[in-house]
């Protein structure tokens, strides 16, 4: 039996073509399942309303019943002893349902292949790169695929095959190096060939940046994305995470921003100071209020107020309060004196933000390589554009980048989808909130630049085109671009003192 | 051997004057702390899946209002819908309570503490103290895990890797307040209580076997609970490391983690320099031999339950070692395959590809091993049996997932997709729990003295089985088709409109096999009580914790620990004439010796038996020379 | 090879040592996980300007040879205990008692030598991740040191009452090999933070 395995397993591998065989096994499952996808219809949506919390009743009764069918088996255990016949043969009975649920999955994988099938994506990536992703996934399941089918049948083969029998005796074999050799051996080399493939589609994605390539900031916060083109000067403007404000949502070093966010921040801290100051007597005016409050049944009327008032009361009492403001105060004075050094930092502030370009749509022009440039706001938050196979984690405090070129426009998918409505998004993928679920942005990819240029024209800049009258920080802004004259561009500014 | 038996009896010194709180609660024993844990992580287990349950429902009808669930929920499901915040709160604490407390307290705890010392022939464990202990710190670590699912803001909200900079602010959600703080306190309780037992797992295996009991004639099941101490011993303590920089950050302001964040309703914060990346290298160091701590008791209990039933030899009792070793040692240096896309060094990320492919193969090995074992046997289909063929499916299907996620360029497109969700609920969250059945099912009589119905079993079996395939496999094409992990729901993207039907599909059978579970609950709890009384050894099984009496004992043998005199899985011996051969049989005088005609084992087991012997020699008189023992 | 303890059970090396050594590895790779996230992290960080370098403390130097004479002491203690020297062996051990005290006494100087000089734990500036990591760094080794402490205490309290002797040694030498592991670890931690800080 061995030597016959061998030879037989031998026999497979030797043989040159053995890939194409394999895609061959698995082929046809994938064609007929998508020839047959444009005959089958969907099935009926299940009615909700129809399931609620009595169904689940019916559940727990359904368990009932099975809990009596099983005491009913018992019964009939015992008169099994008596008369010495099986009633059930449980050893038997197991094997033929393996067989059965062998035959019922691949069923249900079969059905669920005609059905959804069309909607997995792999095969109709819209992006050069992602068609490599794609095709070391169908040579990844074709290897797959092919050891599953085999194992899962065996193993269930193999439970109706050999159930119990009184009066047989297992085979004795415990070992078999040659045979276990070539199951250590063979994955092996399959892995080999999968790694090596994988390492070099990873390498051509990943490793370098590509040189010229039009570079868009995507921007994340909780819970949405900003997209940032460089506008007319073709230069991004520089930006730290201290400038950012109302105003100023992703935190760029534009002057008139930055200033009224230092007035906001003096502002603050003063109001502060004032709190700390009459924190005593707020103290005392809430312990007041508290015991105004605490009178016949208001406390149990309305628990949330009570609530409010009393652990402002206790806050104020036992100084926390003032903690809480002093740790503010601080905060705010770190804030402050990081914004004052940066704007003191002239190499920043050189205008070039100014024109460019914040977004809440992703415009692409087909065929043109892209960089994502991935700046995080709060926590992490992942980019992912699985249309165009494309994922990338954005982290606070860390540059992450991502390229590619996308292949066919909106429009063509949509044709291609069959679905006029189909746009591409780019979602959150790394849990980040309540809101994380509803956090993407639209992503579309035009036919033509000129298209593009008219989208972009129409997007408003940073900061509103100067009047005719020239502005009050003219002078400074030549100051900026002599003396910024290398600011790198997107540049995460940590210089210090 | 007078001496020794009456020696055993003053093993315990609580055993002349047992109280009820020394028996039950702060028991020492070996066999009493095993079916604490196993009690404790059945509660968690049911409060785990019901939070699924829970989630699940708001998947398949997120505009549905379900009255029960305000009652259940109160403010967290006003009008009877879930809120988004204790949506998040309800998959962390889920995956917290499944990866730690079921799978790594529940199941490792459970049966390392059973069969550790009855399998390898010792009375107790090293230490009974720090065993005690052990679970004590369990227990208290899941008390406060409880409690943080309470509290006012809600519980950890972070996902059950609470990456910060999210969980680490306060203000960055409402499950970072209190309830995280909870969380990390029950995981650092948590941590000293796995250290605690697994010093003592590895070190009763090493140091306190029975005579004759040489490591190559240990059962798989020994073997896999060694290795999977030794993963915990190595990478808990790291996890340890990533939480106390964790808890500096939140409660002292330091920047471990934090850098250059502005939140919403705070302001631009103070902390620089810190690295978030940096956190999941430390958690995930410890992460990925999680996985294979969860896996790795169920493969061993598999390994002994498959052979058991199938009366064969398990096929290539060494080659098994070899890949629980090589998965061991693998799980180390692949930690990085988590982290593909989160913009670490690419070449980094092509090693890191390249290591995790590797693991592929022995896990092929075990694959293979099992399905020979199976191969020509005589299955008897217990339920426990089932279970364990249950989970060799599912590792098959699971696994082979894992060939895709760890390579790094189809990481890409599959990271965090509902793929990911698929692949580890069948490769390590079925096939634990599945481990966990057979090993329940198994040696159920050896922990009650009474037998668990088999016809219930079935049952239970064969719809915990379709139910999980039904509610795992659909993910597989959801995360093809690009459907992301955590999300609330689907209904405001249009794209995923085609998942809701399977999206309810899923969600109705995760509520069946639920409800299949209450007769197994049924089943565990009846029988404890009222079962059919067990025989000595019911299943005719080789080891040796069979031999021990029914009845519980301190010291486990009332006379002399039993001698060892062959390898575990002597079935179906062709010299004899029952079809197993039990370990603590003498050998049949000199029939095996001078070699029958099917004793072709026998010389060849002594030979290698030296061999170990040799090695074990080296081993700690290297040990002793280092440390300068005697 | 095998011994048979009095419970008639087999045994190679007493339980509450091997349990010991293993406490110790898992110890290391605590260690080891917060000097590597020290040495990923020093790059990353001196790359964005956010890492100070600074001179450890006088104080740790100190406590460095302290805990060299206290291991020294230690050793004699056990080697007191083995020739039955009992008077000898309690001396000792409150000699190794006494450094160690000294010991943590000289970490706490230390850390207060480093807030005067403007180090403190938590950053007051944002170069000062190098300070918490000697922080967090040295404070999870007091921690262990002080667990070292009470495991001395509790081997004096026993030595003077004469509990500990040439056949009575389990103690005495589970204390000795934590000590031992306590020191090495300090000089290993000070090595490392004096080159690579």
């Amino acid at each position: 039996m061995k030597n016959y395995l061998l030879t037989k397993t031998a026999s497979v591998f030797s043989s040159k073509n053995f890939l194409t065989v394999l895609i061959f096994i698995f082929l046809p499952f994938v064609a007929m399942a998508q020839a047959a996808s444009d005959v089958v219809q969907p099935p009926k949506e299940f009615d909700p309303s129809g399931w609620n919390w009595v169904s689940i009743c019916y559940i727990v009764l359904a368990v009932l019943i099975l809990l009596i069918i099983a005491r009913v088996f018992d019964i009939g255990s015992l008169t099994e002893k008596v008369t010495g016949r099986k009633v059930i043969n449980w050893d038997k009975a197991n094997g033929w349902i393996a067989i059965l649920f062998l035959i019922g999955s691949i069923a249900g994988v079969w059905y669920e292949m005609i059905y959804h099938g069309k909607h997995v994506m792999i095969g109709n990536s819209y992006s050069e790169h992602g068609e490599t992703i794609d095709s070391m996934f169908n040579w990844t399941f074709g290897f797959t695929f092919v050891v599953f089918a085999i194992t899962e049948a065996l193993l269930f083969y193999f439970m109706f095959r050999y159930s119990y029998r009184e009066n047989k005796k297992a085979l004795y074999y415990f070992h078999n190096n040659k045979l276990e050799l070539v199951w250590t051996v063979v994955p092996a080399i399959v892995l080999t060939f999968l790694v090596l493939r994988g390492f070099n589609t990873w390498s051509r994605i990943t490793a370098e940046r590509p040189k010229n390539s039009q570079e868009i900031e995507v921007f994340a916060y909780q819970f949405g994305w900003k997209a940032r083109y460089a506008g007319a000067d073709n230069k991004f403007g520089a930006h730290h995470f201290t400038f950012i404000s109302g105003k100023n949502p992703l935190g760029l070093a534009v002057d008139g921003n930055v200033d009224s966010l230092v007035a906001e921040l003096q502002a603050d801290i003063k109001g502060i100071d004032a709190k700390i100051a009459s924190a005593p007597d707020s103290a005392k005016s809430w312990e007041k209020q508290f015991a105004a409050f605490n009178v016949g049944s208001n406390a149990a009327a309305y628990p949330a107020v009570y609530k409010d008032l009393k652990t402002k009361m206790q806050e104020g009492n036992s100084g926390a309060y003032v903690e809480r403001l002093k740790k503010d105060k601080r905060r705010k004075n770190t804030t402050l004196n990081r914004v004052l050094t940066y704007r003191k930092d002239n190499g920043i502030f050189n205008n070039a933000a100014n024109d460019d370009k914040v977004t809440t749509e992703i415009v692409l022009v087909k065929g043109k390589s892209y960089t994502f440039n991935f700046r995080a706001r709060d926590v992490i938050h992942s980019a992912w554009f699985p249309d165009f196979r494309g994922q990338m984690n954005v982290v606070p405090g860390m540059a992450t980048w991502f390229s590619f070129v996308p292949t066919k426009t909106t429009a063509q998918a949509r044709i291609e989808k069959n679905n006029p409505e189909f746009e591409f998004y780019l979602y959150c993928n790394k849990i980040c909130g309540a809101a994380h679920y509803n956090m993407k942005i639209k992503m579309t990819v035009v036919e033509s630049e000129a298209e593009y240029n008219t989208w972009l024209a129409a997007q408003p800049a940073v900061v509103a085109p100067p009047a005719p009258a020239t502005a009050p920080g003219d002078d400074k802004k030549e100051q900026g671009k002599d003396s910024g004259s290398a600011p790198q561009k997107m540049a995460m500014i940590t210089k210090t003192r | 051997m007078s001496t020794a038996a009456s020696h055993a009896h003053d093993h315990d010194h609580h055993h002349h004057k047992e109280s009820f709180i020394s028996k039950y609660v702060f028991s020492m024993d070996h066999k009493m702390i095993s079916k604490q844990f196993l009690i404790t992580g059945i509660v968690m287990g049911i409060v785990g899946l019901v939070m699924s349950l829970l989630f699940r429902m708001q998947l398949a009808w997120p505009d549905e209002k379900f009255g029960l669930l305000e009652m259940l929920l109160g403010k967290w499901a006003q009008d009877g819908k879930l809120d988004p915040n204790f949506y998040m709160g309800l998959v962390t604490i889920h995956g917290t309570i499944m990866v730690f407390y079921v799978l790594t307290a529940g199941l490792s705890g459970t049966f390392s503490n059973l069969l550790i010392p009855l399998q390898v022939g010792a009375r107790d464990m090293a230490s009974p103290f720090m065993n005690m202990l052990s679970y004590w710190f369990f227990f208290m670590s899941s008390v406060v895990l409880l409690i943080s699912v309470g509290v006012e803001t809600g519980p950890a909200s972070a996902g059950w890797t609470v990456y910060p900079p999210l969980s680490a602010m306060e203000k960055a959600m409402p499950g970072s307040g209190l309830g995280m703080t909870l969380w990390l306190i029950a995981i650092i309780l948590f941590i000293v209580s796995a250290l605690l037992g697994g010093i003592n797992y590895i070190s009763t295996v090493l140091n306190m076997r029975t005579k004759g009991m040489s490591m190559n004639r240990m059962p798989l099941t020994i073997w896999a609970f060694f290795f999977t101490a030794v993963l915990g011993l190595l990478s808990f303590p790291v996890l340890l490391g990533a939480g106390l920089f964790l808890i500096f950050d939140r409660s002292f302001g330091t920047s471990f983690y934090l850098s250059d964040i502005y939140l919403e309703g705070v302001g631009a914060m103070e902390n620089i320099g810190g690295s978030p990346v940096l956190y999941q290298h430390l958690f995930w160091f410890l992460g990925h031999p999680e996985v294979y701590i969860i896996l790795m008791p169920a493969l061993g209990i598999t390994s002994e339950v498959i052979s058991t039933n199938a009366r064969k030899p398990i096929f290539g009792y060494t080659a098994m070692v070899i890949s629980l070793m090589g998965i061991s040692f693998l799980s180390f240096i692949v930690w990085g395959h988590h982290m593909f896309i989160t913009g670490m060094n690419p070449f980094l990320g092509s090693v890191f590809m390249i290591l995790t492919l590797i693991i592929a193969v022995p896990s092929a090995v075990k694959v293979f091993n099992y399905l020979t074992t199976l191969w020509k046997g005589n299955l008897r289909f217990t339920p426990a049996m089932l279970f364990s063929i249950g989970l060799v499916s599912f590792f098959i299907s699971g696994g082979l997932t894992g060939i895709y996620l760890g390579n790094a360029a189809l990481d890409i497109q599959l990271h965090d997709s509902y793929f990911v969700v698929a692949h580890f609920h069948l490769v390590m969250g079925s096939s634990a729990i599945f481990g966990m059945f057979a090993g329940i099912y198994h040696w159920f009589p050896r922990m009650y003295g009474r037998m668990l119905n088999n016809t219930l079993g079935y049952f239970h079996f064969w719809i915990t089985f379709i139910t999980a395939y039904l509610v795992f496999f659909p993910m597989h094409f959801m995360g093809l088709a690009g459907v992301p992990r955590r999300y609330y729901m689907f209904t405001l993207v249009k794209e995923f409109d085609i998942w809701m039907d399977v999206n309810k599909m899923m969600t109705m059978a995760a509520i069946v096999g639920g409800a299949a579970q209450l007769l197994f609950l049924w089943n565990f709890f009846y029988s404890i009580f009222k079962g059919k009384k067990s025989e000595q050894n019911p299943w005719q099984s080789n080891t040796l914790e069979w031999s021990a009496p029914v009845k519980h004992l301190h010291g486990n043998w009332p006379g002399a620990i039993p001698e060892v005199y062959r390898g575990p899985y002597e079935y179906s011996h062709p010299d004899r004439e029952e079809d197993f051969y039990p370990q603590y049989i003498p050998d049949e005088s000199d029939k095996a010796e001078t070699g029958g005609e099917g004793s072709k084992s026998a010389p060849k087991r002594k030979s290698t038996k030296k061999e170990e012997e040799v090695v074990e020699n080296v081993m700690f008189s290297a040990i002793k020379r280092v440390f300068g023992w005697s | 090879m095998n011994k048979i303890n009095k419970n008639g059970e087999n045994y190679r090396i007493a339980p509450m040592r091997f349990n010991l050594v293993l406490m110790m590895i898992a110890s290391s790779m605590l260690f080891a996980g917060l000097v590597s996230a020290y040495i990923v992290h020093k790059p990353d960080a001196l790359a964005k300007n956010t890492w100070t370098q600074f001179d450890l403390p006088v104080q740790f130097f100190i406590s460095t040879i302290l805990v060299l004479l206290s291991s020294v002491a230690m050793y004699m203690a056990l080697r007191a205990a083995k020739q039955d020297e009992l008077k000898q062996n309690s001396l000792f051990l409150a000699a190794t008692l006494g450094l160690g005290i000294l010991f943590c006494v000289c970490q706490i100087l230390g850390w207060r030598d480093l807030i005067d000089r403007g180090l403190p734990f938590v950053n007051a500036r944002s170069e000062d991740i190098s300070a918490s990591y000697v922080w967090a760094i040295t404070f999870v080794h007091a921690l262990h040191a002080f667990g070292g402490l009470v495991l001395v205490s509790v081997a004096l309290g026993k030595s003077m009452r004469y509990q500990i002797h040439k056949k009575e040694l389990t103690l005495m030498k589970v204390a000795h090999t934590y000590w031992h592991f306590v020191g090495l670890l300090w000089i290993y931690l000070y090595l490392f933070l004096y080159f690579a800080g």
